[in-house]
């Protein structure tokens, strides 16, 4: 068999250890299905784009590898896009691969013609398109430097069919990186040392765990300087699990939908250390009242990250294991008793105002109920809306890649395919997808790829019939003038999910739930548990739009 | 923070692309950009871009640094603040009739500007300057029978060398 461009492609997969793909072909992509055929390379066929996408995100997220989409020309490229913002957002290392038209059809608005890389320039840290095969070994490997260096994220290779079927031979060894390292400034001694000596000062210190400290593999060191210093500790939503939550410094999930003792604390701290976090408008609510007085130290690789949307006193640009590492042995033990004292004061007064401690209510206790019926090594995937708040405010994550969810796209119908990656790439782990009906709905076909592949995935739809966090807002900000939110009750989904071979069964969260739960878990194989909560089971407190974070609204008459 | 205009100068790899991720790099985070000049530089592989866009000096320097996270931009230097030689161009047409000829030559005498083009009722005009001298050419010309102009982005260069300013 003569060596083709798609040859190389998969030579260069092979050379970044990628032993997954998740894809679906189209004529224009036959080359490198065709080819996949001769390679150890495992490709699992989506029931769609988007979901493709979603997985090799998932994939990504539970192993800290690079996930890899291939799609082909036209409406294979243009579903990818929701699931490459979605990882964009996130700062997930993908590489998507778009097959596209011959490089002599190209403008020509030939069948399944589309411009990929224009379409994907604001949501890919770069998108190449392949015109002579001398070039493919290179720009894939490129394409990978760049998806894993620095602040990670999905790199998009547009590869044109004629370039994939052309003759030519294996690429030769790799040469030396060409990527530029633009606005890099290699950070001082000093400037650890200030951050150090203001740490060291400081009477009520807090640090602020973002993504970044996972995507960096600094979970050993963060603790270690937070049991070292005695630090308490909050979390943005991507930065869950990095360290174990049940940890005694962890007050928390920061913002919009934190936890009141997490929001209070940040108030009223006089020192933040921000590693690997952006600083959110959901993290920080009303910006220009967060953390009034405190003084921010903000450890980010991004440079756009530092200072972006409030004033950093003390920035660091680097890798945080670097940082840390320096920081480490400048931080001294120093007793912290009467500002942990507060703190735990103050936890006691947040937990009061709170009827049953999570603020999840109903939906919160059957969450705690399925994780304590599950192995201790199971990784949680969440969708979004209600059913992610109550999942994040709630599960405790104990691993660092054991709960995964869209944070910053908040990509509805991202729970199910993303699941099918994390279980793809950690089989050893259980997995559980927990989903609203509304975004079951928008990824629902993947229930067949789950089947196909008997891939042992637990499906939780938690099910009110609405599309429960706008119904929130609508009853708390809208005057409880309801409309467009009602999902109906007639779909039976342990039906839905019967007819694609999976196994499930239904219950009422606040009548039986543990029958329901002990099936799913003694079930071997997928499974689809249907939990129906009430409409009105909300999440509490929550921060009202352009209100700070202090100002928290307890329930419905507050 | 005062609200002022910059120019932005970006050297980039001449790629078909580049271009519309600069573009895209301004819209996406609400910037207009003002004036854009761009040709290749002594190395034809690399072309510079000169850009002009309103905003004040910490939102430029945020625009900035997303500038250098695109792969294919090799610098960005902010010229507002740095001493720089600036100039644009304009073609301007005129309508040449017996009223208003003296005066015209005249005009064009005193300001020494060139005539790149003329024929019987029409001359082209080529003015250089900084951004005022232009404006002030053009009231000046308006009022003696111009009917049409083109006119170039601002192109600035440093005055002196890179490692003198650091």
């Amino acid at each position: 068999m003569e060596t083709i461009g798609a040859d190389i492609v998969i030579q260069v997969l092979r050379e970044e250890g990628i032993d997954v793909i998740f894809g679906y072909p189209g004529a224009a992509t036959l080359p490198i299905h065709d080819r996949l055929m001769n390679s150890p390379i495992r490709h699992y066929l989506m029931r769609h784009e988007q979901a493709a996408a979603h997985a090799a995100d998932g994939y990504a997220r539970a192993t800290g590898k690079v996930g890899v989409c291939l799609a082909t020309s036209g409406p294979g490229a243009t579903n990818l896009v929701t699931g490459i913002a979605t990882a964009f957002m996130d700062s997930t290392p993908m590489v998507a691969l778009t097959a596209q038209v011959s490089t002599s059809l190209l403008g020509q608005d030939a069948f399944q013609e589309t411009d990929i890389i224009g379409i994907t320039m604001p949501i890919t840290k770069h998108s190449y398109q392949v015109h002579n095969v001398k070039n493919l070994a290179s720009t894939m490997r490129q394409a990978f430097e760049l998806a894993k260096t620095g602040r990670p994220g999905p790199v998009l290779v547009d590869l044109p069919r004629d370039i994939l079927a052309s003759k030519c031979e294996l690429a030769g060894e790799r040469g030396a990186s060409t990527l530029k390292m633009n606005g890099k400034r290699a950070e001082t001694p000093e400037q650890i040392e200030k951050i150090a000596r203001a740490l060291n000062q400081s009477e009520r210190p807090l640090i602020i765990i973002g993504g970044g400290v996972k995507l960096a593999n600094a979970f050993h060191l963060i603790r270690q300087l937070i049991e070292k210093a005695n630090i308490p500790f909050v979390t943005t939503m991507m930065g869950i699990g990095s360290v174990d939550a049940a940890n005694g410094y962890n007050l928390g999930l920061i913002g919009t939908h934190g936890n009141e003792l997490a929001n209070r604390i940040v108030h009223q701290c006089d020192f933040i250390l921000a590693v690997g976090t952006r600083f959110s408008d959901r993290s920080t609510a009303l910006i220009e009242e967060f953390a009034p007085l405190a003084n921010i130290a903000q450890i980010d690789i991004d440079p756009t990250s530092i200072g972006k949307s409030i004033k950093i006193n003390l920035p660091y640009v680097g890798d945080i294991r670097d940082a840390l590492t320096a920081l480490l042995p400048l931080v001294n033990e120093k007793e912290k008793s009467e500002w942990l004292q507060r703190i735990e004061a103050e936890r006691e007064a947040a937990e009061k105002k709170i009827a049953n401690g999570s603020g999840c209510g109903q939906a919160g206790d059957f969450i705690r109920k399925v994780q304590e019926a599950m192995p201790g090594e199971t990784t949680v995937v969440a969708d979004v809306g209600l059913n992610q708040i109550w999942t994040v405010r709630t599960w405790k994550a104990r691993d660092p890649r054991s709960l995964i969810t869209s944070g910053g796209m908040g990509t509805m119908g991202f729970s199910l395919p993303a699941s099918i990656g994390a279980k793809v790439g950690c089989p050893e782990r259980a997995v559980v997808a927990i989903t609203g009906d509304g975004g079951f709905y928008m990824n629902i076909q993947e229930l067949a790829t789950v089947g196909y592949y008997n891939l042992p995935i637990k499906i939780v739809v938690i099910n009110n019939g609405h599309l429960g966090m706008i119904r929130q807002i609508q009853d708390l900000f809208y005057n409880d003038r309801f409309n467009t939110i009602d999902l109906g009750s007639k779909v039976d989904f342990v039906a839905v999910a019967r007819g694609f071979g999976i196994p499930g069964s239904r219950i009422v969260v606040d009548e039986n739930p543990q029958s329901g739960i002990e099936a799913m878990v003694n079930t071997e194989g997928p499974y689809l548990l249907e939990a129906v909560v009430d409409p009105n089971n909300y999440v509490f407190p929550i921060i009202p739009p352009g209100r700070s974070n202090i100002e928290m609204i307890h329930d419905r008459l507050d | 923070m005062t609200v002022r205009e910059n120019t932005i100068s970006i050297l980039v790899n001449n790629k078909p692309d580049v271009l519309a991720r600069i573009a895209g790099t301004f819209s996406g985070r609400g910037f207009n950009i003002e004036s854009i000049s761009a040709n290749i530089t002594r190395n034809p592989e690399i072309t510079n871009i000169i850009i002009t866009t309103i905003g004040d000096q910490e939102t430029v320097i945020k625009l900035e640094k997303q500038l250098n996270k695109l792969v294919d931009v090799l610098e960005v230097r902010d010229l507002t603040d740095v001493s720089s030689a600036q100039r644009e161009m304009i073609l301007v047409r005129m309508k040449v009739t017996a009223s208003n000829r003296d005066r015209f030559t005249q005009i064009v005498d005193i300001h020494s500007w060139k005539i790149v083009s003329t024929d019987a009722d029409y001359c082209i005009l080529e003015v250089t300057g900084d951004r005022q001298e232009i404006e002030d050419s053009l009231s000046l010309l308006e009022t003696i029978g111009m009917e049409d102009f083109v006119r170039t982005g601002i192109v600035a260069l440093k005055r002196c060398s890179p490692q003198q300013i650091g």
